[in-house]
């Protein structure tokens, strides 16, 4: 009796697993057609008979910044070739470094330029790379939409606000005093100063201390790599942009896209290059043209060996540098299309490495 | 003799006010209230949450109906999918499901049937107590440490990062909580019910698996849904064990061994860090998805334990 109820149960247990796996592969099966059918241009068809297309498969990691460009890229290529598999994450511009060049990765997404210390890493194990810029991003410097005090900053202005000097600065008005020693007479109100930005981590806080900090921080003899250390970071931008949005006299700084899709809570501060310069605001123009100060480029780094060895990575990379590939990824994705020319260069230097 | 006099004539008079109805437990009151204030709290914030997901998650059903469910990712708000993702929860349970009730099962048999209740067992006991309360995320490094090194060696290519080291990872992350529960369940059965096997003439290994495995199936059942749902909604370690926080071409299934993969809370995460608005939407729309397998899983559960349920 006991024997048999207990038999029937485990039978049962195991036939729910089976079902819950059938499930599965049920969906599994029929995901490809219905999103054939429903998107055609969504991709993700690798297992099907391979009709004119490329069969290989391409591992792209890096920056979270560059992620959507690369993983649309992809999705579009794989629509128009059977048989392209891709995977496409984005840790983070250091980490895709890391992973890169211990040979793990083929192409490294990068929101800033290899460093020198992952440069001779990728020497060490003996890879060999090729450097493509591929878009443009800005950084966008932000406070709460209810903020009327501040409507534009230099780039001393926010030296003496986040720098290392400022460790302890509770209210704007405190950094006056490193302020006006820089030259600049921008008026800080006497108003509470809560700070949010990206973590070291992130390849926007490099970027970020690089452009706007690094002269300045040199000049003062101060740590150039570093921002105040007591200010709130997060890995997440929406929360950095939640952050900034819940404070009135907040400041902060986040990649460009994540200001543009926010307007409605936070307000952008134009930024000035010089001491008491033209302030400019943040839009497509100014980032594509450089007279947005914190404009940066994005890059792709491709293992050159790999990619003579594996076709599916430079019909990837040829079908990434085509003229409208880009573009039309970034009808989607909030970023800075680069000019015709500067993607004709880009060309130039992957037919010379490849 | 006079306190025992007046408190005798205390409860004398509170119980006279009581039936009489005159007296008034004002603290008594306020500990009931206190407690609904505690209930109805934890009852809002539920609330909230389910609200809050369901508002944002319902345009994107609406608008896409199944096709989220069977789109792959996309780096396209309006085309992303989580079709990968639920592939992936499943072969993880399952992977998780065949891993840990067997060991768990057999571990938590031994220490409460076969071993002594000696110093040794009592201290191993204290350490699975211990392993339930470390953080996911020491257990995503062993999993890179141990299982995808293991994958990598056995698969050679260097693509050890793949949905079996993920799922050996949650496995032994939920492992002692299958051991623990298992050992309450097997302790709670009366032992007036192995005498009688064993007065019978049963050998410990009938008594095991006729009479105390079957009285202790709906405990047991209870703790593997526990851990199954655990499973399931664990990011941290999966990050570090090797699931894609990005996008992938193909299926979970279709490469247990070489390919890419992911889970619904890894698309969760990755979506709510994403700058288009259209994505949060998306990912509480993943978020309906994930509770509604863990509320299947669980149902399943509770209609196998009802089953099992006896009266002695």
């Amino acid at each position: 009796m006991q024997f048999t109820t207990s038999k029937r149960l485990v039978a049962l247990a195991f036939g729910a697993m089976v079902i819950a796996g059938a499930c599965g592969n049920s969906s599994a099966t029929s995901a490809p057609t219905s999103s054939a059918t429903a998107a055609p241009t969504a991709g993700a068809t690798a297992g099907a008979s391979q009709v004119a297309g490329i069969s290989g498969s391409i591992i792209v990691s890096g920056s979270s910044t560059v992620e959507p460009i690369s993983a649309g890229v992809a999705e579009a290529l794989a629509a128009a070739k059977k048989g392209f598999k891709w995977t496409v994450t984005g840790p983070g511009t250091g980490d895709g470094f890391k992973t890169f060049c211990a040979g793990e990765t083929d192409i490294s997404d990068a929101s800033r330029k290899i460093k020198d210390e992952e440069a001779k890493l990728c020497a060490d194990k003996g890879i060999k790379y090729v450097e493509l810029k591929i878009a443009f991003d800005g950084m966008s410097v932000l406070t709460s939409v209810k903020n009327t005090a501040v409507a534009c900053l230099s780039f001393a202005d926010l030296y003496a606000l986040v720098g290392p000097e400022s460790t302890g600065f509770a209210k704007w008005s405190d950094a006056a005093s490193i302020a006006k020693a820089l030259g600049s007479n921008t008026a800080f109100p006497d108003a509470p100063l809560s700070i949010i930005g990206p973590g070291e981590e992130s390849g926007t806080y490099d970027s970020f201390v690089e452009i706007a900090f690094k002269a300045i921080a040199t000049a003062r003899k101060q740590d150039p790599k570093v921002t105040r250390p007591d200010y709130t970071a997060s890995a997440n931008d929406n929360a950095i942009i939640d952050g900034i949005a819940g404070s009135d006299t907040s400041l902060g700084w986040v990649g460009f896209a994540f200001a543009e899709e926010n307007k409605d809570k936070v307000q952008e501060i134009k930024v000035a290059k010089d001491v008491n310069g033209t302030c400019v605001a943040p839009d497509a123009a100014t980032i594509a043209d450089g007279s947005y100060p914190l404009s940066r480029s994005l890059y792709l780094y491709v293992n050159t060996a790999k990619a003579k060895a594996n076709p599916a990575i430079s019909a990837y990379v040829d079908y990434y540098l085509t003229d409208g590939t880009i573009s039309k990824v970034l009808e989607t994705v909030p970023y800075v299309n680069l000019p015709a020319a500067t993607l004709a260069a880009t060309r130039d230097a992957w037919a010379a490495a490849k | 003799m006079s306190t025992i006099a007046s408190s005798a004539g205390a409860t004398q008079a509170s119980v006279r006010a009581a039936l009489t109805g005159k007296h008034r437990d004002t603290a008594g009151t306020v500990f009931q209230v206190a407690l609904l204030a505690s209930l109805l709290f934890s009852l809002a914030v539920l609330l909230v949450l389910v609200v809050d997901v369901l508002s944002k998650a319902t345009p994107v059903f609406a608008e896409r109906g199944v096709a989220f469910l069977t789109s792959p990712l996309s780096s396209n708000p309006a085309k992303a999918g989580v079709v990968q993702g639920i592939v992936g929860t499943a072969v993880l349970a399952l992977i998780v499901a065949v891993v840990a009730i067997p060991i768990g099962l057999a571990t938590a048999i031994y220490l409460e049937e076969y071993a002594g209740d000696t110093r040794f067992t009592r201290f191993v006991q204290v350490n699975i107590r211990n392993l339930a309360g470390v953080p996911s995320v020491v257990y995503g490094l062993l999993g890179l440490s141990v299982f995808v090194a293991l994958a990598n060696s056995l698969d050679g290519a260097g693509n050890g990062r793949n949905i079996l080291a993920g799922g050996a990872t949650l496995a032994v992350l939920v492992l002692p909580i299958v051991v623990i529960t298992s050992i309450e369940a097997l302790r709670a059965v009366p032992n007036s019910i192995r005498e009688a096997g064993y007065g019978v003439g049963a050998s410990q290994w009938e008594v095991i698996r006729k009479l105390i495995l079957p009285s202790a199936m709906p405990g047991i059942l209870t703790g593997v849904v526990l851990a199954l749902s655990r499973a399931l909604g664990e990011t941290a370690p999966l990050v570090l064990a090797g699931a894609v926080l990005g996008s992938f071409s193909g299926l979970s299934l279709e490469s247990l061994f070489s390919g890419s993969y992911t889970a619904l809370p890894m698309i969760v995460y990755d979506w709510s860090r994403k700058p288009q608005e259209a994505f949060r939407e998306d990912a509480a729309a993943a978020i309906v998805v994930l509770l509604a397998i863990t509320l299947f899983a669980n149902g399943i559960a509770i209609l196998l334990r009802n089953r099992s349920e006896k009266a002695w």
